[in-house]
């Protein structure tokens, strides 16, 4: 930072590069642990989840199944399936991924690895204790923060020692230009803390009266989803695709401007799931200027990356890291596009309260974020176990169980919701016709979510050989398509 | 971007500026609301809750009903709740300063219960819609939350709380009878009351024809 | 390392305490890696830019029309003009006042305006009220703003009580519940207007114990000015209906 001089600070592709490849090696050797324990138990979570969220969907075709046992009623496996696959999987697959990346940017080791090791291990406690308190009944009902009051402060707790160390990492770089993905790992590990304590306290340990609640809990919940996982999902693209093409991102300014946008847009987006709902006017019209907004840092990001990727798309057949994150990035500008429409009032009436918005919400966290964080663990895992992905086909079969799986669910919701959305405008229409539209496609949701659960049965398959070192021992990478000379860069 | 400091405060504030907003301006304005007295009878708007009818709230959340019913009108303008009879008029602030944990869910896959009080007001249809809802309603995908009573045999005379008109394959074997229990019956008190129908400043009745 | 799903592997630990990692030691897979991600400096489109600015305007303009004024109580924008408008004028002092009655005084005058026999004196048709002779309309706002206590003759009965002071109340407040109060049950005595509520409690500012009754007869009895009263009646202004 000291030795900037000011054309480095304003055209920063000129910052040499200067991580040799040992340095490399002692960097990942660092992370090793603590990323490879955050990716293991996010893969177990993730099939607890995939799990839940099957029965919950077939519970919506079949409402008489398992329906015996307070524990197993909708209204229990629906929190819990969000829950385990938000604070279980998405949550330590992004904290693994943001460390993984930090450490490589900030071209340092990571220190005290056994201290996020043991914060890693709490974080499980905290998310086991809170996913048996919902099946229980102690959920308090409030979206996104259904943990138990009881179950919090250990996340909390857990969080704290994995959030204080991303940031001295960033304080202790190594000098020289401070990456795009840096920004936004960086605010996100500042961000979180303050929307999870302003959640808890006021919802779950002290909760303010009356309707507040619901500017809080969708301020946050949004905010979840829009401060911390997008960034962390962005970061990983932002690095990825450079990486994988070895080309520059397109444009700095557009990566400032992607993320200052972000930054002061999303944040207000929270009001547009509560349209028509009991708050001042100009509350919901901030919140859907605000959603609307976010037409800049999408477009902008959508940009950058596509103008990075122009002329290498081929790069795809072969790269699955690319495929995966690619597939996620346009998922994101897709679903950021989607995000902006349905905050339009006159949209937002139909679409509001219907299966529509499940679909929007699988887009964005299964489509963008786990799509983004699946290519991000094919990159990172085999340079820090030193063996090979053991199958290219099962990872191909991965890939398409998943973007089929979560394009047919995002399909039939969408389309299911909207009809379901007309039938609950119209005021001639039943009730019952809103379900009579719907179940149909409820039905390909269910079968969707077969498919999503098969590919993560492929994932858990190929990591538990790579943790193992087993299986087919390959010297080079595992490619889609083999003998590329483009593919030596994976 | 190099600078670090002027980036943390760059983050920090454009947060701490949607956090003033949608967190700290409700909180003030929006979370000490009092109820309105009512001119008429010298009651409060809205009306204080039954002791079994908070305790139902928590039976709501524990139960996860928030994932299929909302509890919120939206005003006329903005959609035809009114006309499908959703309520008689839109919700406000105001409204939900009893509740402990405000329902206003996010999912109408089963109907808005705003004002389930309004039309519903046998507690016998709803112990039996929640004890099998297809007893009721053949069409209905609602759980059944028979989990919620006690199936048990006739001692000498029938319960005076047992569940009455169950037929058919939901009808309890002979000399068997349903009760709900504590959590049933809380959770019917909190559904009966579920009443938005009086007048307030910020929200006034239509004009009754 | 201390991960308990990690099988125990050669090389790696050695490596750790090497200062320098062997070249042939790296794992392939980061020997083959490409150069750190870097940036380019392409600038950004003017066309993009512009679009960005005329969303950005859109909004701005989309937010004024859309605000309700900003207020928390409104809640519909479509209703902000009416409520907005229905707040530039005074709220009807009956209506306030009758609020305010319902809140602080009901419980001992009682709902019908005629108090306990014997414990609360009456306001339907007592003398304080509606500042017959010798009684003043400044003596009714006094022992409002500042309580009152011991004996006291209301309608030929005598009470020996204490009143709260209001002071706490806004003046428009007890200018409206001392105007609800003389209007209702019977009474028909003139509107107390917040001016005066408001010169009356400058001139006492510094009286901090509640009246007696024979302290405030000994003031000269005054009328509320007539001129004052004018804002009494806003909701039934010319251009609207005629009121009942």
């Amino acid at each position: 930072m000291k030795s900037q001089s000011l054309l480095t600070s304003i055209h920063p592709a000129t910052v040499p590069d200067s991580l040799a490849s040992h340095e490399r090696a002692e960097i990942d050797a660092s992370t090793r642990g603590p990323v490879l324990l955050f990716f293991g138990c996010s893969v177990f979570w993730l099939l607890v989840g995939s799990l839940l969220g099957l029965v919950a969907a077939w519970k919506m075709t079949h409402p008489g199944l398992l329906d015996s046992m307070a524990w197993l009623t909708f209204g229990r496996i629906r929190p819990a399936h969000l829950n385990v696959v938000v604070y279980g999987w998405a949550f330590q697959a992004g904290i693994g991924v943001a460390l993984w990346l930090m450490a490589r940017l900030c071209r340092i080791p990571l220190l005290h690895a056994k201290l996020l090791v043991s914060a890693t291990l709490f974080w499980n406690l905290g998310v086991l204790i809170g996913v048996l308190g919902i099946l229980a009944g102690d959920s308090r009902s409030v979206e996104w923060l259904e943990l138990p009051g009881y179950a919090t402060p250990i996340l909390f707790l857990a969080y704290a020692c994995i959030g204080v160390w991303a940031v001295i990492m960033f304080r202790y770089r190594r000098p020289g230009h401070v990456y795009v993905s840096q920004w936004y790992l960086l605010a996100a590990f500042l961000w979180f803390p303050w929307l999870y304590a302003t959640a808890n306290i006021l919802l779950i340990w002290q909760p303010v009266q009356g309707s507040a609640q619901g500017a809080v809990n969708w301020w946050f919940a949004r905010n979840v989803l829009g401060l911390w996982l997008t960034p962390i999902g962005l970061a990983s693209a932002f690095y990825m695709i450079p990486k994988v093409l070895g080309r520059p991102i397109h444009s700095y300014y557009l990566s400032l401007l992607g993320f200052w946008a972000l930054a002061l847009f999303y944040s207000w987006n929270g009001m547009h799931h509560l349209i028509g709902g009991p708050f001042p006017a100009w509350m919901i019209s901030a919140s859907v200027v605000a959603s609307i907004l976010m037409i800049i840092p999408v477009i902008t990001v959508a940009i950058n990356h596509h103008m990075t990727m122009k002329g290498h798309f081929e790069a795809l057949k072969w790269s699955p890291t690319l495929r995966f994150t690619v597939f996620g990035a346009m998922a994101y500008t897709v679903v950021s596009l989607q995000g902006c429409l349905m905050a339009i009032p006159s949209l937002n009436t139909i679409t509001h309260f219907t299966d529509y918005t499940i679909g929007h919400a699988h887009l964005g966290l299964y489509g963008f974020f786990s799509m983004m964080m699946f290519g991000a663990i094919y990159y990172i895992v085999p340079r820090l176990v030193g063996w090979e992905w053991p199958s290219a086909t099962m990872i191909r079969w991965h890939f398409w169980l998943a973007a089929t799986g979560v394009l047919l669910m995002v399909g039939a919701l969408t389309i299911g919701g909207l009809l379901q959305g007309l039938a609950l405008y119209d005021p001639k229409v039943s009730f019952q016709s809103s379900l009579d539209f719907a179940t149909p496609f409820r039905w390909v949701r269910g079968i969707s979510g077969f498919l999503l659960l098969a590919g993560h049965l492929v994932f858990a398959c190929l990591f538990v050989q790579m943790l193992l070192k087993i299986g087919h021992r390959r010297t080079g990478p595992a490619l889609f398509t083999e003998s590329k000379t483009e593919a030596a860069s994976l | 971007m190099n600078k670090l400091p002027l980036f943390v405060i760059g983050v920090l504030c454009t947060f701490a500026f949607s956090w003033l907003g949608l967190v700290v301006y409700p909180f003030v304005k929006l979370g000490h609301l009092e109820p309105v007295p009512d001119e008429e009878t010298g009651g409060y708007f809205p009306p204080t809750l039954s002791g079994a009818a908070v305790a139902g709230q928590q039976v709501y959340a524990a139960n996860g009903c928030i994932y299929c019913h909302s509890q919120q009108v939206r005003p006329a303008s903005l959609s035809t709740d009114i006309a499908k009879e959703v309520g008689p008029r839109r919700t406000v602030a105001r409204d939900y300063l009893r509740e402990r944990t405000v329902f206003l869910g996010t999912m109408r896959t089963g109907p808005d219960l705003a004002n389930v009080g309004l039309r519903k007001t046998d507690p016998n249809w709803l112990h039996r819609h929640l004890y099998e809802p297809r007893s009721v309603t053949p069409w209905s995908i609602m759980p059944s939350y028979r989990y919620l009573y006690k199936m048990q045999k006739i001692q000498g005379q029938p319960s005076a709380n047992a569940l009455r008109e169950l037929s058919g394959r939901h009808a309890p074997e002979p000399g068997y009878e349903v009760v709900p229990t504590d959590d049933a019956n809380a959770l019917v008190a909190y559904l009966l009351s579920l009443k938005r129908n009086y007048p307030l400043p910020e929200a006034p009745l239509p004009a009754a024809k | 390392m201390t991960s308990p799903t990690l099988p125990p592997e050669e090389g790696f630990n050695e490596k750790d305490h090497h200062e320098e990692i062997d070249l042939a030691e790296v794992h392939a897979s980061i020997l083959r890696e490409q150069a750190d991600p870097k940036e380019g400096g392409e600038p950004i489109p003017l066309w993009l830019l512009t679009i960005f600015f005329a969303i950005v305007f859109w909004a701005g303009l989309y937010l004024a029309n859309n605000s309700g004024g900003f207020r928390a109580d409104v809640f519909d924008p479509s209703q902000a003009v009416q409520v907005a408008g229905g707040d530039t004028g005074p709220v009807d002092p009956k209506v306030l006042g009758k609020r305010v009655f319902t809140q602080s005084c009901v419980v001992c005058h009682q709902p019908t305006g005629l108090g306990l026999p014997g414990v609360f004196p009456p306001l339907a048709g007592s003398e304080w009220v509606l500042g017959t002779d010798p009684h003043g309309d400044n003596h009714l706002v006094k022992l409002v703003l500042k309580g009152m206590q011991g004996p006291v003759k209301v309608k030929d009965v005598d009470y020996n009580n204490a009143m709260p002071a209001w002071t706490q109340l806004s003046d428009e407040q007890i200018a409206g519940v001392l105007t609800y109060i003389r209007s209702e049950w019977g009474n028909a005595a003139p509107p107390i207007s917040t001016e005066y509520v408001k010169s009356i409690r400058e001139k006492t500012a510094d009286r901090t114990d509640p009246w007696t009754a024979k302290e405030l007869l000994d003031i000269p009895a005054e009328k509320v000015p007539a001129a004052e009263s004018a804002p009494s009646a806003p909701p039934a202004a010319p251009p609207a209906p005629p009121a009942t």
